[in-house]
């Protein structure tokens, strides 16, 4: 739906091994301004490597990152964050012992107006009512914001963790497996979530096992397979069943 | 500050998401109100709820353990409670806080340092034969004083760039980086010393006993210094990112949280306080012993760990911290002042440990199951 535009965030011939382990083999990847693409495969075909190749988590060996159109080398998720792009990693991207508001505001903490904030207080009332107000606005809803991460459940800290990356992205938003932990009812919230940052023009990868998911948000599906893409097209080309043969090997590209 | 709030506002997600929240509102009411069926059962749950809240707040506690045991000592000997007494004990408290304070730093950010009784022997050694050389040129106290704390702090900021350097570039955990400094610094202290204490300052000494009421100057400015960093742990952004890296490293890095940097700073905070620690030792001592220090990192830890603190990094409370601090002090002089020999006194330190963390283990929010 987009091709005729110029992408927003761009990978080319990526290399990526940890040792002798290659993780990613010459995966070139495109993201459109509101577009949703889904990045799918079996387990270890490398998705969530790509995603910290893209969140400035790793750094690739070899190839080139596009934001833009201007390459970019990320020298830690630091750069990403400031470049608009934020990250849902899949099971970790929370800090278990803050309250949900600390962890909205993490790395971006609100400082005390006047001389205490020069000093490095922070307005922690200010941004826990913040917090929970940007959680409401991207249809997030979680107990009080003063509550710590470990306090909540699989579903709702997934919820916390969609919530922030929602309310802070300004052009890309990367999604290791967002429908993680939850019920049939939450994911279809996390899914008109996802339709709604299309909405906003942000570009989104969502990475997921669940495959009527994928079916039902993007536009377009990469399939990884052993670190290599298999297949990159529209997702309209794609029924329940090629998808699970492409990703599988079954059926042969 | 906000790049911009999120468009995505309630009313432009697709298919009537007013609907969906009220719902979902309605479902989490649900469970609350079933819980409230009979007023019997809500008063029984509140009641459980209180004692809960009581039992999890480990600073309310320790306080009245503070109290009981102050109390206990006074019935058994009422010089317990008298100026001269609480001036003692605030001396000795001296000595441990800094160091608990530095502790409660390090472990909260996941990490254990067990250089810093060490970092204070090593100090105040290298610093007494300083201040012993000036002291024979007749310089004045104050400048000798200063010398020495310079010195002090500088031994202090060195090492803890030592043991960050161990655990950033030569990759060793945090228990064995600090182990390597705890032995080299011990031993450097006796070797440089040959084992006797270096100087003999009584005006240093005489400084200590200058007070307010039953409070000695330089407790004072021990204890100004613990307030400070009580408000930075938990009130600033340098506390938040200490918790945050202890509580998930992976996770404050992906927040764009320079972990590195971080962690260098707070070892470096913990051998700074070390290193003025040294400075306490040598003006209670007038002199650099090279043992003055030895040890004195577990029972720092003990604080701590009395305090609240998790030794898995994430948790941990300044005001704890300081409360099991006084509570070792008022043990191990109450010890004394009640006729029980000091052998005794670890086995003591060793029951305050025991009692605090099982009381942890009640709390009420259980840790983490990741």
């Amino acid at each position: 739906m987009t091709s005729d535009r110029e992408p927003l965030y761009e990978a080319r011939h990526i290399d990526k091994s940890y040792g002798s382990v290659v993780a990613l083999s010459d995966v070139s990847f495109t993201l459109h301004p509101g577009e949703v693409v889904g990045l799918v495969g079996d387990n270890g075909a490398g998705k969530s490597t790509l995603v910290k190749c893209l969140s400035g988590v790793h750094s690739p060996d070899k190839g080139e990152l596009l934001l833009d159109g201007a390459e970019r080398h990320w020298k830690s998720p630091r750069d990403t964050i400031a470049a608009g792009i934020e990250t849902l990693y899949q099971d970790a991207g929370l800090a278990p012992d803050l309250t949900i508001g600390s962890n909205v505001f993490l790395g971006r903490e609100k400082p005390k107006p006047g001389l205490l904030g020069k000093l490095g207080f922070l307005a922690q009332k200010d941004m826990e009512r913040e917090a929970l107000a940007d959680l409401m606005q991207v249809g997030v809803e979680v107990p009080p914001s003063s509550r710590t991460v470990s306090q909540l459940s699989g579903g709702q800290r997934q919820a916390v963790a969609i919530g922030r990356a929602i309310a802070w992205a300004r052009k890309v938003i990367l999604l290791d497996e967002p429908t993680n932990h939850l019920g049939a009812y939450q994911a279809g919230e996390v899914l008109s979530v996802i339709l709604a940052a299309r909405e906003r023009g942000l570009g989104v990868v969502f990475i997921s096992h669940t495959l009527p998911h994928v079916l039902q948000v993007t536009d377009r599906i990469v399939v990884l397979r052993l670190g290599r893409v298999v297949r990159d097209a529209p997702t309209a080309e794609f029924d329940a069943e090629s998808l699970l043969g492409t990703i599988t090997g079954l059926i042969e590209i | 500050m906000k790049p911009h709030a999120p468009a995505a506002s309630a009313a432009e997600l697709p298919p009537g998401p007013q609907e969906r929240r009220t719902a979902k509102r309605g479902t989490a009411m649900s469970s609350v109100t079933d819980k409230a069926a009979t007023p019997a059962a809500q008063r029984t749950a509140r009641q459980a709820d209180w004692l809960r809240s009581i039992l999890g707040n480990q600073q309310f506690l320790l306080l009245v353990a503070l109290a009981a045991l102050v109390g206990y000592f006074t019935a058994r000997n009422s010089v317990f409670v008298s100026t001269g007494e609480i001036a003692g004990m605030l001396l000795v408290f001296s000595e441990l806080i800094l160091l608990a304070v530095g502790e409660t730093f390090v472990i909260v950010s996941g990490g254990i340092d067990l250089s810093v009784g060490a970092v204070a022997g090593f100090s105040g050694v290298v610093a007494a034969f300083a201040m012993r050389d000036l002291l024979a040129g007749h310089q004045s106290e104050a400048l000798v004083l200063t010398v020495g704390t310079a010195i002090c702090a500088s031994i202090g900021i060195g090492v803890g760039l030592v043991n960050s350097a161990l655990i950033h570039w030569a990759r060793l955990v945090p228990f064995v980086a600090t182990l390597i400094t705890l032995g080299a610094g011990t031993g450097m202290a006796i070797v440089l010393t040959g084992g006797a204490p270096i100087g003999s300052d009584s005006a240093a000494i005489g400084l200590t006993a200058d007070r307010v009421g039953p409070f000695p100057y330089l407790s004072l400015s021990v204890i100004a210094i613990a307030a400070i960093a009580w408000l930075y742990l938990h009130r600033s952004r340098y506390g938040r990112y200490t918790f945050a890296i202890g509580s998930s490293a992976f996770a404050a890095r992906a927040a764009g949280i320079n972990v590195r940097r971080h962690l260098t700073s707070v070892y470096v905070l913990s051998g700074l306080l070390a290193g003025l620690t040294g400075m306490v030792f040598y003006m209670q001592l007038g002199s650099g012993a090279p043992t003055s220090g030895d040890g004195a990192e577990l029972t720092a830890i003990a604080a701590v760990v009395i305090g609240g603190a998790s030794l898995l990094g994430g948790v941990g409370q300044m005001g704890g911290t300081i409360l099991g601090a006084l509570i070792l002090t008022v043990v191990s002089a109450g010890l004394i002042i009640s006729n029980v020999s000091p052998n005794y006194n670890k086995v003591a330190v060793a029951i305050c440990i025991a009692a605090a963390a099982s009381l942890q283990a009640l709390r009420p929010s259980g840790r983490r199951e990741r």
